[in-house]
């Protein structure tokens, strides 16, 4: 209870992309400016992914970066949860079938969100985050 | 007797005080930083997110403990042991209910530099037992950083005690009660080169060039999850309440009563307003070069530094 409190209180978040095209990470780091505050929440963008409870990763997963992004997501100390940003990062979009492309952030790791949009809007973003925050905290009531 | 004093060290003014109060400023420090930046801060946890700080601590306790393969196990687990100790053991000799600290004797301010040289070595070592190479750079840069605030921290940090006779922050903190006079009147420039010298301590932000986060990930802290990472914070929350304490022990009159208002509350609105400033601070500059914190620190801090000493010992008479 008080640790499902604590959880859903303080997420801070690792930002990785995958191969997208800048879109969705501009609306993301717009995300976090002042103008949204995301720190309300007690959210806080880190730097090491030891130090990270959600991986927000947008854009569709290329070949070459899929070693890394699992890398990345297993440094990560448990429980750990996954945003996917952007409908690349959902599905893989227009680059579904291209031979480079893996397909969306789930073909590699298991995500929890999926926030849609080319590219979603900051509101967007946090509406995804602040409902996975309801079931961290909803979590064996 | 003796159980009232074990409880004066646990409770009040001992750990459990300093903890409490230590989270309660890092709630201050956010808060304030968000608002010079035009936003609210922490608000959904605990009232205005007061519980914030608290929050975090817990999280990062439940979480999963990773140890690197790479690293040294041994150090790797009594470092945050000893970051979230030191300033701990060294709070005791802060006055904090009283113009008496809990443990007083002649040197303690000896003692409190070399805890904060001890502080910069434990860095060293988490560092150098994470085998990271930004944890590496990480720890180099601090012991760097140390090298150049070190000195014009020594210098200034004895005027104090030339002023008032006396090596103990106790001493001091009584002579300005018995003087009526406060530190920070009587050597301006010493209280400017302190809080420069503490913020470079601190690694807050011209000088956080140890944890650049642009630059080198997290710094020393890069590999450490879980419990290690709560206590290093706990840890630093502790340092910034050390640093606060001394800053108004020496300089602002530190824990006397003033007319009705008890010593403690005096103690706690004296650590605030040199906490507050510190978040000011860090939200006006922006990050410092390596090399020129060292240079700036060693062709001005320093000579400033002497000068205040000189001052000193002219006021006091040969």
């Amino acid at each position: 209870m008080v640790v499902n409190w604590a959880r859903s209180g303080s997420p801070w978040l690792i930002h990785f992309n995958t191969g997208g095209c800048n879109g969705c990470d501009i609306e993301f780091v717009a995300a976090v400016t002042p103008v949204y505050d995301v720190e309300r929440f007690g959210i806080k963008l880190q730097g090491s992914p030891r130090h990270a409870d959600i991986l927000a990763a947008t854009g569709p997963v290329t070949s070459q970066i899929a070693q890394s992004l699992r890398r990345v997501y297993d440094q990560m100390p448990s429980p750990k949860f996954v945003v996917a940003l952007g409908t690349c990062a959902v599905s893989g979009a227009p680059f579904r079938n291209c031979y480079s492309i893996q397909g969306g952030i789930d073909s590699v790791i298991p995500v929890d969100v999926y926030v849609p949009g080319c590219p979603p809007r900051p509101e967007a973003m946090i509406d995804g985050i602040a409902k996975l925050l309801q079931r961290i905290r909803g979590a064996k009531k | 007797m003796v159980t009232y004093e074990v409880l004066q060290l646990i409770v009040f003014p001992g750990a459990l005080f300093a903890i409490c109060l230590a989270f309660l400023y890092e709630w201050v420090d956010r808060k304030l930083f968000a608002r010079v930046q035009g936003r609210y801060g922490p608000l959904y946890t605990g009232p205005a997110g007061i519980m914030q700080p608290v929050a975090d601590f817990l999280k990062l306790l439940s979480k999963e403990d990773i140890v690197p393969r790479a690293c040294d196990a041994n150090l790797f687990f009594a470092v945050p042991v000893m970051y979230a100790t030191l300033p701990l053991a060294t709070l005791f000799m802060m006055p904090i209910a009283a113009p008496e600290a809990l443990i007083a004797f002649d040197g303690d301010l000896i003692f409190i530099l070399f805890a904060f040289g001890m502080m910069t070595l434990i860095i060293f070592l988490a560092g150098w037992s994470s085998a990271s190479r930004f944890s590496a750079i990480g720890s180099v840069r601090s012991a760097l950083q140390m090298l150049s605030y070190e000195i014009p921290l020594g210098l200034v940090l004895v005027c104090p005690a030339i002023a008032a006779k006396s090596l103990s922050v106790s001493g001091i903190v009584q002579w300005q009660a018995a003087n009526a006079t406060l530190g920070a009147a009587l050597q301006p420039i010493g209280l400017a080169v302190t809080m420069v010298c503490l913020l470079a301590e601190l690694e807050l932000v011209p000088f956080d060039i140890p944890e650049a986060e642009t630059e080198i990930v997290a710094g020393w802290r890069t590999e450490f999850t879980g419990w290690r990472l709560a206590l290093f914070r706990l840890g630093r929350d502790l340092e910034v309440l050390l640093v606060a304490a001394l800053v108004a022990s020496l300089y602002l009159g530190g824990a006397q009563p003033l007319w009705l208002i008890p010593a403690t509350a005096m103690f706690v609105v004296k650590t605030a307003a040199v906490v507050m400033v510190f978040s000011f601070v860090r939200a006006l500059f922006a990050r410092l070069r390596i090399d020129q914190m060292i240079s700036g620190m060693w062709k001005y801090l320093l000579p400033i530094a002497a000068l205040q000493v000189v001052l000193v010992q002219i006021g006091v008479g040969v």
